[in-house]
Formats: C-alpha cells, structure tokens, sequence
C-alpha cells in the first residue's frame, strides 16, 4: 500500500498537533510557577527586612513618665537626621510618620537626643518592670504624649487624636512640661516564630539522625534477608504515605506522655519535634540507605580482613563513606520541616509565642503564616513575606542537594 | 624473624570486641525496629483513640456509629457529627483534581522525557522539583489569594455568585497544582524506563517519532504512570492546610456544584482546632480514621485496577 501525499500531510499536521499539546502542556507547569512566585514576591517583599526578622509579633504597650522637674532646653537639630523627620527643638525629639503593615498611619521616634526628658523615662505601666527605667528610644511607636500646656491645663497629642508628627511637634512645642508618653514596641515581626523553627530543627534532627542512620545501618549491613527484616522495611516504607495530619494526631495521643513526663502541661514544641522526627525517619534511613548501597564490598571486606572488628568497619569505614548521602538526607529533611504545617498545627498550637521554649507552645514559620491567614482578617502580606523566606530557603536547601548529589555520583573511590 | 603472630592474639581483648560487636548490633537492630514499628503504633493509638466516641460510657455522651459514618449534617456548635457528606467531597475533589492534573501532567512527561531538547528538558525538571519543593502553606497563601480570585471571575462569566471565591472548583484547581509535580516525575522516571529497541521496532515499522511515543511509549510506561496517579491521588487525600484555607467549612452536603463551598476530611480536622479535650476533640481522631480508612481502600482498589490494565495490553 502506498502513502498518498495527503495523507502524508495529514500525518505530519497531527504528529505537529500532539508535540504541540506536549509543549502546551509542560508550559503549563512554567506558567502556573512563575504566577505563583510572582504573586508571592511581589505582595510580601514590601515586609522583607530585617525589622521582620528581628521584631517580635505582638507589639507590647507600655506608658512612660518624664521624671518630675525635668524641663525643656535648645536642642540642635542633628545634621543627620532625614529630611522627612520632624525635630523638635524644645524637647530634642524627632518623630516620623510612617504606615504599619495592616495599612495605618503610624507616628514612630525617630531620634532622641541624648540629654531630652524622653531619654530618661520611667515605666509606669503595671507589672514587674513597674517603676524601672524604660527610655524612649527610636523605632518605638508614638501613640500619645500627655503634656500641660501654657496655661497649665492637662492636653495630650499623638495618634489617638489622628495627628501626623508635623502636628505632635507642633503641639509639643506649646507644652511647658511633659507628663507621660503612651508608647508601642512594634510588632509583625517573625522572630519567635525563627527561633521556634531552629528548635524544632535541632531538637528533631537530635533524634532522628541517630535512630535513622542506625536503622539504615541494621537493614544495609547487618539483616538477613528474611520475613521480620521485610516487614520492618515495609513499616517504614509505609510511613512515607501517611498524611501529615495524620502524624498530628499520632504525636499528642503517642508522645504527649512523653513530653508531659518532662513537665509540659500544653501542646509544646518539644512535641513537635518529636513528631517531626518520626517524619523525617522514612527521609533519613532511604537517603542514608542509597549512599550505603554504593560503598564498594571490597572496603569492607578489606577493612575486615584486617582485623576489624564489624563494629569498627562500620563506624570507621562504612559510614564515614556514606556521608555525603547522609547529609543529602539532614538537608532534605531541614527542608520538610521547615515546610511542615498539619501535624505542627496539632501539636505545638497555633499561638504566635514571641519568646519560645522547647516546653512551651509556639509556632514554626509555616504555622506562623496559617496563623495569620486563618485569622478573621487574613493577613496577606505577611503571610507572603515569611513565604518569600521560606522559598527562598528551601530553594538553598535543594540546590545544595543537587550539588552534594552531583559529587556523590563521582565518588573518590 | 617471627613467623606467626598467633601468640599475640589477645584472647580477653578478642572477648571483648565480640560483645562490643554484639551490642552495637543490638542497638542498631532496636533502632530500625523502632522505625518500623512505628507505622504500627500511629495505626494502633489513632484507632484507639478514635472509637472511643462510640463506645458506652464514654465520658462526654455515646456518639451513634451509623449516624457518624452516613451523616450529612456537621455542626460543632450542636455537637451534630456526620461524616458522610464530608467522605463524599473528599473523593470528588480528590479525584476531580487527579482528572485534571493527570492529562496534563502525562503529556509534560512526555515532552521532558521524549520531545524537548536536552537544555528545556533540563529546564523543565527543575521547575517540576521546585514545584514539589513548595510547602503546601505557601500554596495555600498562594490558593487564598490568587487561585480564588480566578474562580470569582470565572463564577461572574456564569453570573454566579461565590463565597469570596472559597469553593470546590478552587479546591480542585489547588489540588491539580500540588499533585502535579508527584505525577510527572513518576511518569518521567517511568518514560525513561522504557526498553529503547521497543521504540526502534515502532520506528522500524515505519510508525512517526510522535506515532511511537504515543502509541508505544505511553502504552509500555503505563504501570509506572499509574504508579504515580495512585501516589498523586494520595496526596491530594491528604493535604490539609492548603486545602483548608479555600475550602470554606460547609455545614452539610455533599458538594456537587463546583462554584459552591465545600468541606473536606482534613479541613474538617483543622477547623476550629481550639481546645485539647472534649468530644469536639476526640471526634477529630474518628475522622482520622475514615481519611486513612478512605486512602487505604482507594489505593486498593486502584492497585487492584493497575494490576488489571497492567502491561498485558
């Protein structure tokens, strides 16, 4: 039978058409990435600074009082101070306007001169820091000034009043003396949720590591290969598909006690570790188990043959070879915790706590962001500024991975 | 000169190394049964914790059983739990995601292991992994804020009106992203594997470059692809916190219409999650069941099926 050149034609056009659909559909892929970065940059790098990494979440209020019988003087408006600032003269006090990542106006301290009243306030507020000194320094938030004015009556001026800086050094310039400050540190920022998400990659990795390199030990080097050792494998085979929220529900009815004999009364970090480490087990022993897979037999047969004991073969010369993939394993698993929300949710609580303990609740970076999103008013931008960190990261992590791996594959041996 | 070493031979030291040899082997065999058995343990303490509910004399109420597992209604404010509707939803979004995600997926493995050159198909792997790599809060930030957006405007063209977005349509178009980077890379690996004198027999035969990897490629990757469903499909059962944060909570059901809001296995264990007792609590750990019940005979009978279609064909 011959082929018509029709037919031909037709045949070429359809083949053209199916590569076509191919390459649409693997654009696809390209596509949805680039919009979901995209979406992700540039609704939170607006928030990414160090201020996010350095303040707490919650902002903390507090009223300060000017010590009796301070007054004003002359104080020079420093050379360097920027031009949007506003300086007072009197007090020596330079406010800034300035808009907070929920969108309202704020008025923060920009300078205070080191012999101004504000310099050396004291708290006033309830509690153990009541009566302690608590000067008015830069970057706290202005919210209201209490001041007596000429004729002596009690006025105050700040944000409450929805004044701008120009107007609150305008008005301070009136008072004769200053009574007490309202003042706010500034909250949004991520870094108890930092500090929570380092624990839990210590403390995790603390247990998983050695229980997981010794399992990938037991099944590598030392098994026999029979039903017990085929049905351990299979358990931990198994564990890679159990969903996450499954994994939460496992750590606060299996390991709560555990915690809780070490004292902790709540959910706590220290949970979440523990649960993660079960995680990460599958992770570790597989990543561990492949680089032990390609250590030559000859070394440790020669290593034996020497006199070895199995013990020192395997410590001194069978690991120290799997290293590379034992490391792939810890970076892997770095980056799944980092990325864990379910079973945190469920184990350590979702309250932002800006001074984390391993016995207290506290929240990693991706529940600091299901907290904000699940709130009555998702928060947006934040939640995307701490998901730029994590891409970011995670996007490190992999990368190395492949580097690591690339060196695996050209081993020394 | 010294012709044998034999009466150096340490006899104490030699004893001592055994035992050594021994413990360390202990340990290490502790170790992986650990590992392995906790799977075990997950199974046994979720089970346990989750019937309780329904035995007698549990302490906040006897739940019904049958009334749990067929319920259409689920209220915590009048402690109404029915889980039954909420099974259906997670099938249908499950797998309306795996029947979107699937095409596309497949054809994008194809176009990396087969039709692109070297340098895109290079490129391409390493968008698929940094797909895979993206937490699933970030989708879900990337879900609440976007992939909602696109479903409101595709309800106006109907005249539809949605809840801010929130609803199936989104859980499905959420889901299709997330599953699709596990999809391709099993299908690619899959791809990869196929015995090139296949190919070139199909060539032989005069078939096109495109006539063979469809017709002969596809077919002969076939188990690995459904591998990679089977997996997908897992996945998307169960993934909580993205899904949780366009699903909306839907008080009863089941969810058929794709503009309206919708409520899943695991959305339902992560709503309201507040206090750690109460029966409100406890009944978390029954759903945690039916979801790991819901996988297990999902995966099956979808294994049952692969093994069926297979590579007999």
């Amino acid at each position: 039978m011959n082929v018509t050149k029709k037919q031909q034609r037709q045949r070429t056009l359809k083949d053209a058409f199916l590569n076509g659909l191919t390459a649409f559909s693997s654009m696809l892929s390209v596509l949805v990435l680039t919009i979901l970065l995209g979406y992700v940059f540039s609704k939170g790098i607006g928030l990414v600074n160090v201020d996010l990494l350095r303040n707490q979440y919650w902002s903390k209020s507090a009223i300060v009082a000017v010590e009796e019988g301070t007054q004003s003087g002359t104080f020079e408006r420093p050379e360097d101070l920027p031009k949007e600032a506003v300086w007072s003269e009197k007090w020596g006090i330079a406010l800034i306007d300035a808009v907070s990542h929920e969108k309202q106006a704020l008025v923060l301290v920009e300078r205070v001169d080191e012999n101004s009243v504000f310099a050396a306030t004291v708290d006033t507020s309830a509690g153990p820091n009541q009566g302690k000194s608590y000067p008015v320094v830069p970057g706290l938030q202005v919210q209201k000034i209490d001041f007596t004015d000429q004729q002596g009556n009690a006025n105050f001026t700040g944000m409450l009043a929805s004044e701008t800086a120009e107007e609150m050094v305008h008005a301070l310039d009136q008072a004769v003396s200053i009574r007490s400050v309202f003042i706010k540190t500034p909250g949004g920022g991520i870094r108890g949720s930092l500090i929570a998400t380092l624990y839990l990659i210590f403390v995790s990795l603390l247990f998983a590591l050695p229980i997981g390199v010794a399992s990938a030990v037991y099944l590598n080097e030392i098994a026999k290969k029979n039903r017990f050792n085929g049905l351990i494998r299979s358990g931990i085979e198994t564990l890679t598909g159990v969903p996450s929220i499954v994994y939460g529900l496992m750590g606060v009815s299996v390991l709560f006690p555990i915690t809780a004999a070490f004292g902790a009364t709540t959910t706590n970090i220290l949970l979440g570790s523990l649960t993660l480490a079960i995680i990460l087990l599958p992770t570790i022993i597989r990543s561990t188990e492949e680089a032990l897979l390609v250590v030559p037999q000859s070394l440790r047969d020669a290593s034996l043959s020497l006199g070895a004991s199995e013990t020192q073969t395997i410590f001194k010369i069978t690991l120290p070879c799997a290293i590379p993939g034992i490391l792939t394993g810890v970076l892997l698993s770095i980056g799944r915790i980092i990325g864990e929300s379910a079973a945190l949710i469920y184990t350590m609580g979702t309250f932002i706590n800006d001074s984390p303990s391993l016995l207290s609740q506290g929240t990693s970076l991706a529940v600091h962001i299901w907290s904000v999103m699940s709130g009555e008013q998702p928060n947006f931008e934040l939640a995307c500024a701490i998901s730029i960190l994590i891409l970011v990261f995670v996007l490190i992590l992999n990368l190395t991975v492949k580097l690591i791996s690339r060196r695996l594959n050209k081993a020394w041996y | 000169m010294e012709t044998s070493l034999r009466h150096q031979r340490n006899a104490e030291k030699l004893k001592r190394k055994m035992r050594i040899d021994k413990a360390f082997k202990y340990l290490f065999f502790l170790a992986a049964l650990l590992s392995g058995s906790c799977i075990l343990l997950i199974v046994l303490f979720i089970l346990i914790k989750g019937i309780q509910p329904f035995l007698p004399g549990y302490r906040y109420g006897q739940m019904d059983l049958l009334q749990f597992l067929f319920g259409t209604m689920w209220r915590q404010d009048q402690a109404v739990y029915g889980v039954g509707y909420i099974v259906i939803n997670t099938l249908i979004s499950a797998f309306g995601a795996l029947l979107l995600s699937f095409p596309i997926s497949v054809l994008t493995a194809l176009f990396i292991a087969k039709i692109a050159p070297r340098k895109l198909s290079a490129m391409l792997s390493t968008v698929v992994e940094l797909l895979a790599s993206i937490p699933s809060v970030v989708y879900g930030v990337f879900a609440a804020g976007m992939i909602v957006k696109l479903v409101k405007w595709l309800a106006s063209l109907w005249g539809i009106s949605t809840a801010g977005g929130s609803s199936l349509l989104a859980v499905i178009l959420l889901l299709a992203i997330m599953i699709f980077p596990t999809i391709t890379s099993m299908a690619v690996t899959a791809i990869q594997a196929v015995d090139h004198e296949l190919e070139l027999g199909s060539l032989a035969l005069g078939a096109t470059k495109t006539q063979t990897n469809f017709k002969v490629v596809l077919k002969s990757a076939k188990s690995g692809i459904f591998a990679g469903a089977i997996l997908g499909l897992g996945r998307a059962f169960g993934e909580a916190t993205a899904v949780s944060m366009v699903a909306g909570n839907k008080l009863f059901g089941p969810t058929f219409d794709l503009f309206d809001i919708t409520r899943t296995l695991t959305s339902t264990m992560l709503a309201g999650l507040k206090e750690t007792t109460g029966l409100d609590y406890d009944i978390r750990f029954s759903v945690g069941i039916v979801l790991m019940a819901v996988i297990l005979v999902s995966n099956l009978i979808l294994n049952a099926v692969k093994e069926k279609v297979g590579n007999h064909g």
